[in-house]
């Protein structure tokens, strides 16, 4: 590269060495800095690492005017090629290993007002100063974002201590808590892991006998057994399939104004509990959601996952009709990109991606593999939303059964139709020419028998009688499934639409993956006549399942691990892009990444492998100097602590009261809602239907969810946003919630069962009633005083207040599940 | 909870805010600017799950961007969308017409026509007040208040369907999913009252409108931001009571039993701020308890308070009430009232398809006189100041007929008023025109994300800064690109 010497600053050189020696001995960072920046990223190999120090200095301070918008004096520094360009002025902004000969830097330290940049603000801090120069000095390596590169194998770290290992995550988290002279905190107990085992896999509690079980056993397999049964219990299936409906934002309706339901939506939650629970390959998972009906072996099973594309959003009145239909396809282009593959491709609807490489290009690219599906329904007219989403899904048996009965029934009108002509032929001619018309059947049944024989007439009234058994015998129910249906397998040309309009079209595209990815422009080949689609998104399918790809495998890993211990290894577990959070153990999450392939996709192996790990098994107890040092926990040092998701509360309940019914599958329940929260809706309790008790004690993951009506003890406790793909709950406390669980009707009704259940099987005195309660309610043997308090509780309210028997133990039973030891996880 | 962090006021990493946003410049900074400074801490991402950590209440007051003019808003929703030809925007164009087939662009339910028959408007207009403003005989009370009223003429939205322009006025969009106004204001300044509610929506008795809580999401941010439904009648807040049988001294024992029980778990976690919070939320919602019956407690008021809402009559009885309920909650500094003037669906509401006259007589003559008693009580009390009045619903009407017979019009987007006043709102003021049939915008047209801006405006919020890092973009009430609040109305 040329060098360039500053001609306006002859003493440039030496002006700039005395500068960079002051900045050499100023301190690193403020104190203040320090302590923001505690505890330092832990890594410190001493190189500057380009994503992460560099760019976003390059983004806040040059990018407005050296950026994707604009490019002052023709130069840009939002990508590589433009940064290391010749600038007009015939210089060059970067000289790899030259700071000095660099004119960004010379640039930024003048004194000259007029030349420094950036022209408007504060010029830039020493500290960003140093971390420029350095880069340079480095050979200012222009470093792919960690999130666009593909995984590598890595190697697993040394630790000074493998006594401490189980297993290779141990070694990627002891490392890095070991550069910083940190230390894991203590072992959970087995109370505490029991615990938090159910409810991460299950997402409900241990009975007493499991807890007591589990404790009791003391060989060595005690926790891996535990893990084999948790693992094959239908009930991880029902908990982890909730976390994947959270993020295709699953919901029974449409919104707005009516509200509508959506047909069968049910059954593609039900197949998402059973791929779960069948342990599905994560890639055939993906290949079955996005191009279920363009497979080799199209089933009952992948057409329902194609409904996938059907759970969004549904305006059946909308103001723009071509723009609904594309915001349809933004919803699958945003739920897509994130959910698959970590990346905000939505972003780049209306312009290039502002800090991600993602020319709008990539965005309408992505959208032509879509282009062949119709909207949800066109309006209000229901065969349009039969005929592009619902499908006949009737297992080939009982299509079997259909076709005998079709058979039988055509044999008998076989035998039927010949007896009836004879008879027609001897009929006036008037007569005759009613039987032609719609007045056929009743002419036929008042005047038949007086144009035929005794014998015919006895054969004809036997085949009627017949045919009419047969017609009316119950067959099993034809299936239908929401789903993608009426594809277009050549859909219409794909533009890209100027500033998202999708009136003022700009260039055509085809089909491509995007840019940053690097991946070949998928061939289409010739389509047999007959297709009945596209095949365009089994080419995306494919893409982002294949084995080589691992990008998709990272992503869910990663989201493997946020369920897990409260928060990804990427905290924003949808955005792997430049706006997001790096990973705290990159390493650690690409070796997971190979860790899911290796095991062919499938996710019960990673689960295992998680829980083995030392880490999983760490205590939520505080330390010092780890907590003063990394009170984030970004390095692990310890267990975090959670409280109960929404349906876990709601599931935690029924399960200690005794009443939680664990009947699998089949359409939505619908919870009692109060009068006061139905008069919210314009016509009040309108799409809520009725369940019985014992149905409405179903877990959670079986509720009708109406996106214009949230069961409210679901919204309280922080329920999914239902409109777009959903990656991490909030964990709001409010005083709602505190309400709700004091006063709701539900609440009170559940303590009442819970006190029936303590009398049936605690007998009739208070410490027994209190221990088996806290017991239910906590996994463990509550403390001496904790009983005393319980049973001092009871015997205040009966004699200081008069309460009878049973309502002061109801009332110790809604204080238990009040208490936070219940809805709070160590 | 809580990953809400503020600056300190007025200064963005050290450099005042007129430096900040000169330097933020339009374009690509407006995106991606403080998405980045959220990674220095700026603005804090939400993800949910991890609860160890600092944390802090999402609701603790925080300090507006620039002195405010209003920390109070009651928004008075004409939900339906009321007829501006027949109530502020005169157009004696229109009487001449009454019945004439014209030439006229429209597009409503009835899809989009390019002629109608022109329905005369059905009351006088006549001038009032130092500023003129015309108002029709539908108003005779907030008539009396001309002189308050800053008028919008010109308004336009998105949609001309209730379903989604419902949406865009409460939330900036034409779909669903992202906060409602009432939550942007609180996460953008907290509340002034933990024992209430910060976003409050009083429904009309006929029921909610169309979509439901849709109106008054908090969509993609935390639920401590949602409206809270509060009625006038019966429990005012959902749970509120305690169940039947339960008295307060029951209430006590359980809480101090269970406040003992906590304080136990918490004293070996005592690092997670959530289970103080946690704890602390029941001796919140045990003052909620105490506070929110009071606050809905109208037999303080004096007679002449009451008459003035027309408490004392039958037709205006209800809607009085619930403007007087926002006035006590706008004392006890609750952020964000809503209040729906009509509810479910038709003739409920100010949806007039059918008989104009016989619908607006009717929803007029229930909010005319206590919308005029709200805004002279805020007056008297040296309370108009502080609080922003807003009226109007999800678009207007048509100047055209719908139907071949009768008086109904269909919904008109294109043009449609409303008003403001009080909250540093140029009283007496009136911007922006529709044609001389009403029927669009034709001077300064004004978006709803306007009104929106306005609104955050006069609360000391920046419209172009107040934003929620969420799924890769920074969101805003008013969109991505600059959006300037209505100067030609504040004062």
């Amino acid at each position: 590269m040329k060098q360039i010497s500053p001609k306006n600053l002859p003493s440039f050189k030496l002006f700039l060495g005395a500068l960079l020696l002051l900045i050499g001995m100023t301190p690193w960072l403020s104190a203040e800095e320090k302590q923001s920046q505690a505890p330092a990223p832990a890594k410190r190999s001493d190189s500057i690492e380009f994503a992460k120090q560099i760019q976003p200095i390059l983004a806040k301070r040059c990018y407005s005017c050296h950026g994707p918008d604009e490019q002052e004096g023709g130069f840009r520094l939002d990508t590589e090629e433009g940064a290391f360009v010749e600038t007009h002025s015939g210089g060059f902004a970067i000289v790899a290993g030259e700071p000095e000969e660099s004119l960004i830097i010379e640039r930024i330290l003048t004194d000259d007002e007029y030349m420094r940049m950036p022209p408007e603000g504060e010029p830039l801090k020493p500290r960003e100063v140093k971390l420029l120069t350095r880069w340079i000095e480095e050979g200012a390596e222009w470093e792919k974002h960690w999130g666009f590169r593909k995984p590598i194998q890595p190697e697993i770290p040394e630790v000074s201590d493998p006594e401490w290992i189980n297993n290779p995550i141990d070694a990627f988290i002891l490392s890095r808590l070991e550069e910083q002279h940190l230390q894991p905190t203590t072992l959970a107990t087995k109370q505490t892991l029991i615990r938090r085992a159910y409810f991460n896999l299950t997402g409900l509690p241990p009975t007493p006998a499991e807890v007591d079980a589990f404790l009791r056993d003391e060989s060595s397999d005690a926790w891996s057994d535990l893990l084999d049964r948790l693992l094959a219990s239908p009930h991880y299936g029902e908990r982890w399939a909730r976390h994947w409906l959270d993020l295709v934002r699953y919901a029974d309706t449409n919104s707005f104004e009516r509200d509508g339901d959506k047909p069968n939506a049910w059954r593609y939650r039900d197949y998402v509990i059973r791929s779960f629970n069948e342990d599905k390959p994560y890639n055939q998972f993906v290949k079955e959601q996005l191009a279920g009906d363009e497979l080799d072996e199209v089933t009952p099973e992948t057409i329902t996952a194609t409904a996938y594309y059907r759970l969004g959003l549904f305006d059946d009145e909308p103001a723009d009709p071509l723009l609904h239909q594309f915001d349809q396809y933004d919803d699958i282009v945003a739920t897509t990109s994130q959910v698959f593959l970590g990346l905000t491709v939505d972003c780049a609807r209306c312009h290039d991606h502002k800090i991600d490489p993602i020319p709008q290009t990539d965005y309408y690219r992505l959208l032509a593999f879509f282009r062949g599906l119709p909207p949800y329904a066109i309006g209000r007219k229901e065969e349009t939303l039969l005929n592009f989403s619902q499908r006949d899904i009737t297992s080939a048996e009982t299509e079997q059964i259909y076709e005998a009965w079709e058979a039988e029934k055509q044999a008998l009108r076989d035998q039927i139709l010949p007896l009836e002509q004879k008879g027609i032929s001897k009929m006036p001619g008037a007569a005759q020419r009613a039987t032609e018309g719609p007045r056929r059947e009743k002419l036929l049944a008042a005047k038949l028998d007086d144009y035929l024989n005794e014998e015919d007439w006895q054969t004809y009234t036997a085949l009627k009688a017949e045919l009419e058994k047969v017609e009316s015998r119950e067959l099993p129910p034809r299936e239908v499934t929401l789903a993608v249906n009426g594809t277009n397998p050549n859909p219409e040309p794909t533009y890209v639409m100027l500033r998202g309009n999708p009136h003022v079209l700009g260039e055509e595209v085809t089909p491509g993956f995007p840019e940053l990815f690097e991946a070949e422009t998928p061939d289409f080949p010739e389509l047999p006549g007959n297709a009945e689609s596209s095949g365009r998104r089994r080419a995306l399918a494919e893409w982002i399942a294949s084995d080589e790809n691992l990008f998709a495998a990272r992503v869910m890993v990663n989201r493997l691990w946020q369920h897990h211990f409260g928060r990804g290894i990427v905290r924003s577990t949808n955005n792997f892009g430049q706006l997001g959070d790096p990973p705290t153990h990159p390493k650690l999450l690409d070796w997971l990444a190979y860790e899911l392939v290796k095991n062919d996709w499938k996710l019960k192996p990673i689960h295992r492998l998680i829980m083995q790990s030392k880490v999983y098994q760490l205590s939520s107890e505080a330390r010092e100097p780890e907590l003063s040092l990394d009170p984030a926990n970004d390095l692990f040092w310890r267990f975090n602590m959670r409280r109960l998701d929404a349906e876990e509360v709601r599931d935690a309940i029924h399960a200690v009261t005794g009443e939680l019914n664990p009947k699998m599958f089949g359409p939505g329940i619908y919870p009692e809602i109060s009068a006061e929260v139905l008069a919210g809706q314009s016509r009040p309790g309108k799409g809520w239907g009725n369940s019985s008790e014992t149905e409405q004690a179903r877990r959670s993951v079986y509720i009708f969810v109406k996106r214009s009506l949230i069961t409210p003890i679901l919204a309280e406790f922080d329920f999914a946003e239902t409109d777009r793909t959903c990656a991490a709950r909030f964990s709001t406390t409010q005083p709602t919630q505190a309400l709700a669980f004091m006063n709701s009707p539900f609440l009170q009704e559940q303590s009442a069962r819970f006190a029936e259940r303590l009398q049936e099987e605690a007998g009739s005195n208070p410490a027994d009633q209190v221990t088996w309660a806290l017991e239910l309610a906590l996994s463990r043997l509550p403390s001496e005083e904790e009983v005393t308090r319980g049973v001092d509780l009871i015997e205040r309210l009966q004699e200081e207040h008069s309460l009878s028997k049973e309502q002061a133990l109801t009332y110790f039973c809604l204080v238990t599940l009040n208490l936070n030891e219940f809805l709070y996880l160590d | 909870m809580a990953f809400f962090k503020r600056p300190v006021p007025n200064t963005f990493c050290g450099r005042t805010r007129r430096e900040f946003l000169w330097q933020a410049g339009g374009g690509f900074t407006s995106v991606a600017l403080a998405g980045l400074l959220a990674k220095d801490g700026f603005f804090q991402q939400a993800y949910g799950a991890t609860t160890n950590g600092p944390s802090a209440n999402p609701l603790a007051p925080k300090p507006p961007h620039y002195p405010a003019k209003a920390k109070s808003v009651i928004f008075l929703f004409m939900y339906g969308g009321p007829s501006h030809v027949d109530l502020f925007d005169y157009k004696p164009t229109l009487f001449r017409l009454d019945g004439k087939t014209v030439d006229v662009k429209t597009k409503g339910r009835g899809g989009e026509k390019n002629q109608g028959r022109i329905v005369g408007p059905k009351w006088k207009f006549k001038q009032y007040g130092e500023s003129g403003h015309q108002i029709s005989s539908l108003f005779p009370h907030l008539a009396e208040c001309a002189d308050d009223l800053a008028f919008i003429k010109s308004m336009t939205a998105d949609s001309p369907i209730h379903g989604s322009a419902m949406l865009q006025m409460n939330s900036g969009q034409i779909l669903s999913g992202s906060p409602a106004l009432g939550s942007w204001v609180n996460y953008g300044l907290g509340t002034q009252n933990e024992n209430l509610p910060g976003f409050v929506v009083m429904l009309d008795p006929t029921g909610g409108p169309i979509s439901g809580a849709k109106n008054w999401s908090s969509g993609y941010m935390p639920a401590s931001f949602q409206g809270t439904v509060v009625r006038s009648k019966g429990t005012p807040i959902l749970n509120l009571n305690p169940p039947e049988g339960m008295t307060d001294a029951v209430q006590r024992e359980l809480l101090d039993s269970l406040q003992a029980a906590n304080q136990e778990h918490f004293a070996t976690r005592s690092d997670n701020s959530n289970l103080a919070a946690r704890i602390a939320s029941y001796e919140l919602a045990y003052k909620m308890q105490q506070h929110a019956p009071e606050a809905v407690d109208l037999t303080k008021e004096d007679e002449k308070t009451l008459s003035l809402y027309g408490v004392d009559q039958p037709e205006t009885a209800e809607f009085g009430r619930r403007c007087l309920l926002a006035r006590r909650l706008v004392e006890r500094g609750v952020r964000f009232i809503q209040l729906y003037a009509g509810g479910a669906h038709n003739d409920s509401n100010w949806d007039a398809h059918g008989d104009l006259e016989k619908n607006h007589s009717y929803h007029a003559g229930r909010t005319d006189k206590p919308i005029a008693g709200l805004l002279k009580d805020l007056k008297r009390r040296g309370l108009l100041d502080e609080t922003l009045v807003i009226w109007g619903g999800e678009f207007g009407r048509q100047p055209t007929a719908e139907y071949a017979e009768g008086t109904g019009r269909d919904h008109n987007s294109y043009g449609f008023t409303m008003w403001m006043s009080g909250g540093g709102i140029k009283g007496g003021a009136s911007v922006g025109e529709t044609d001389e049939l009403g029927s669009a915008a034709i001077e300064k047209p004004f978006h709803v994300k306007r009104l929106h801006a306005t609104i955050l405006h006069q609360l000391g919020l920046d419209p172009n800064h107040l934003a929620y890092f969420y799924a890769g973009l920074d969101r805003k009430l008013v969109g991505v690109e600059h959006t300037s609040p209505i100067r030609e109305i504040i004062s």
